[in-house]
């Protein structure tokens, strides 16, 4: 079983689940609901809530990240008293999850992060640098709101394969910088000149590396 | 220079100005209230250059060697992209700094921190995350005695519930709760401060020592000697997760055993220096002076 953590009011989700086989939505409800355990020094087995039906965590192959957060406003079910705080329950122990479980989970989960916030500028850049993908400065100036339109191109990664056309070499430089992070899912962005300017795991996957995504999921994490 | 962000109206900010004064040791100091006035030109490569400017005074980035960083909550829009900047810039500065943003943030979560602790080889307490009250009862059955604690960092009172409290765990399904067993023994605190410690002991009446004026009991703290192989693993647990101050909780128990709970990025530790006498912040200050640059940023804390 694939599950896919997001929100049911997000299209890309929903999506996925859809043409994924067996996948389901573990949403932010799912997340406050009964059925979850999880030990740290125990060997009770652990036990997710997807749909609103307890999974064995045996049963999950792997999990793919829509959400960066849980929002206060996405716990209906919640005293509005309380939403805050369980939000941020429900967070942290989302972190826990993912790092705990035995499934595959395509996007990054690292100091208390989640996703994009677990992909933090100061440790791509020097690993992007050493696998010899040129960088793009960001310049930050007090007043100076305005940004310039970038003549941008993402190149996605799926359990190592670079997908788009490109030289062999910048492919073997992205695959080398992917591998570096142990990334298993991740999107370059570059600008006009080749630089790198962003790395994230929270794009909508194109319809190929979607493909690639549900393929590695499947197959769960390697031995 | 050494740069320190952080409130005066916070204790451990001001005892480290105190003592920068003292020492007559440069630096430049930020509050959370000044930050809408202060100005920067920045590139982000790596390292990081350009400068910030406040009250007139520009600090090239490239003359930062240490920094130490200890902002409060913003209550102001109006100083978000001055944070926001000064975060970037702890994050990446070729310099040692006293914490980095990211370092502390497995603290968020407090279980995925126990695992890091776990996987750093000290041992931690048996804990049950759950939303299932037949599970959380199981738990309390087998261990007759729990704690019971939120998740995430946002602070609570650590309570204990015995067996005849079950039926308080009924209310674990509107969300998850974090179940710890109950370690009879002694609670000691330790500072790691670079490749030193200091450990407090602590003895209280209150489950939650730090609230145990609000509870009417008492609390009694002393300066203590831990084994030097418990001290040599909290500074590299401390390490690994790029910190180089940290606040861990530990207890030994009545055989002697050592259990680790948390590793506070922000510890408080001006409260433990004046019931101690323990020189926390002269140890912090000499590490910010030290020689050489820290320019090792902190590894990407996660378990596989």
């Amino acid at each position: 079983m694939i599950v896919v953590v997001g929100s049911r009011h997000d299209p890309v989700a929903m999506e996925l689940v859809a043409t994924w086989p067996g996948a389901a939505l573990c949403s932010a409800e799912d997340l406050v609901s009964p059925g979850w355990a999880w030990t740290v020094g125990g060997d009770e087995a652990p036990t997710w809530v997807v749909e609103g039906r307890t999974v064995a965590d045996s049963d999950v192959t792997g999990v793919f990240l829509r959400r960066s957060a849980v929002y206060p406003a996405e716990l209906l079910g919640i005293h509005p008293d309380d939403r805050t705080y369980m939000a941020s329950e429900a967070h942290a122990f989302l972190i826990f999850v993912l790092a705990s479980t035995r499934a595959r989970v395509a996007s990054p989960v690292a100091d208390g992060g989640l996703g994009d916030d677990a992909l933090r500028p100061e440790q791509w850049m020097p690993l992007a640098a050493a696998a010899g993908l040129p960088l793009a400065p960001l310049h930050l100036r007090s007043g100076h709101a305005k940004r310039r339109a970038l003549n941008s191109r993402i190149v996605e990664v799926v359990d190592g394969q670079v997908i788009g056309d490109m030289a062999p070499r910048r492919q073997a430089r992205i695959h080398r910088f992917v591998a570096a992070l142990r990334l298993d899912w991740a999107q370059l962005l570059f600008d006009g000149r080749q630089r790198l300017v962003a790395l994230t795991s929270m794009h909508s996957p194109t319809p190929e590396a979607a493909t690639a995504l549900g393929r590695m999921l499947m197959a769960g994490a390697p031995s | 220079m050494i740069l320190v962000w952080g409130n005066l109206s916070d204790t451990p900010v001001e005892r480290i100005v105190d003592v920068l004064l003292e020492r007559e040791s440069a630096f430049f100091h930020i509050d959370d209230a000044a930050l809408p006035l202060m100005t920067h030109d920045v590139v982000f490569t790596m390292p990081p250059t350009g400068w910030i400017e406040l009250h007139g005074q520009r600090l090239p980035l490239d003359e930062i060697r240490a920094a130490f960083i200890r902002p409060g909550e913003l209550r102001e829009a109006r100083g978000l992209a001055a944070a926001s900047t000064l975060s970037a810039i702890a994050a990446s500065l070729d310099a040692r700094v006293i914490n980095r943003p990211a370092a502390g943030r497995s603290n968020w979560s407090k279980p995925f921190q126990l695992r890091l602790i776990e996987a750093a080889g000290l041992n931690v307490p048996e804990t049950l995350v759950t939303t299932d009250p037949a599970k959380a009862r199981a738990f309390l059955a087998r261990h007759r005695r729990v704690v019971y604690k939120s998740v995430s960092g946002v602070r609570s009172i650590v309570t204990t519930l015995d067996t005849h409290q079950a039926a308080r765990l009924d209310d674990v399904s509107t969300g998850p709760v974090q179940l710890q067993r109950w370690i009879a023994g002694r609670d000691v605190r330790v500072h790691v401060v670079g490749d030193r410690w200091f450990a407090t002991a602590i003895e209280s009446d209150a489950d939650d020592y730090r609230y145990a004026a609000r509870s009417g009991d008492s609390t009694h703290m002393a300066a203590t000697d831990i084994p030097q192989a418990l001290g040599e693993r909290l500074v590299a647990l401390s390490h690994s997760m790029g910190l180089l101050l940290s606040g861990i909780d530990l207890r030994a128990d009545r055989h002697g055993e050592w259990y680790c709970f948390e590793v506070n990025p922000s510890p408080g530790f001006s409260y433990f220096e004046d019931m101690t006498g323990q020189p926390i912040t002269a140890a912090i200050v000499e590490l910010l002076e030290g020689k050489e640059r820290h320019a090792v940023l902190p590894r990407m804390g996660r378990l596989r």
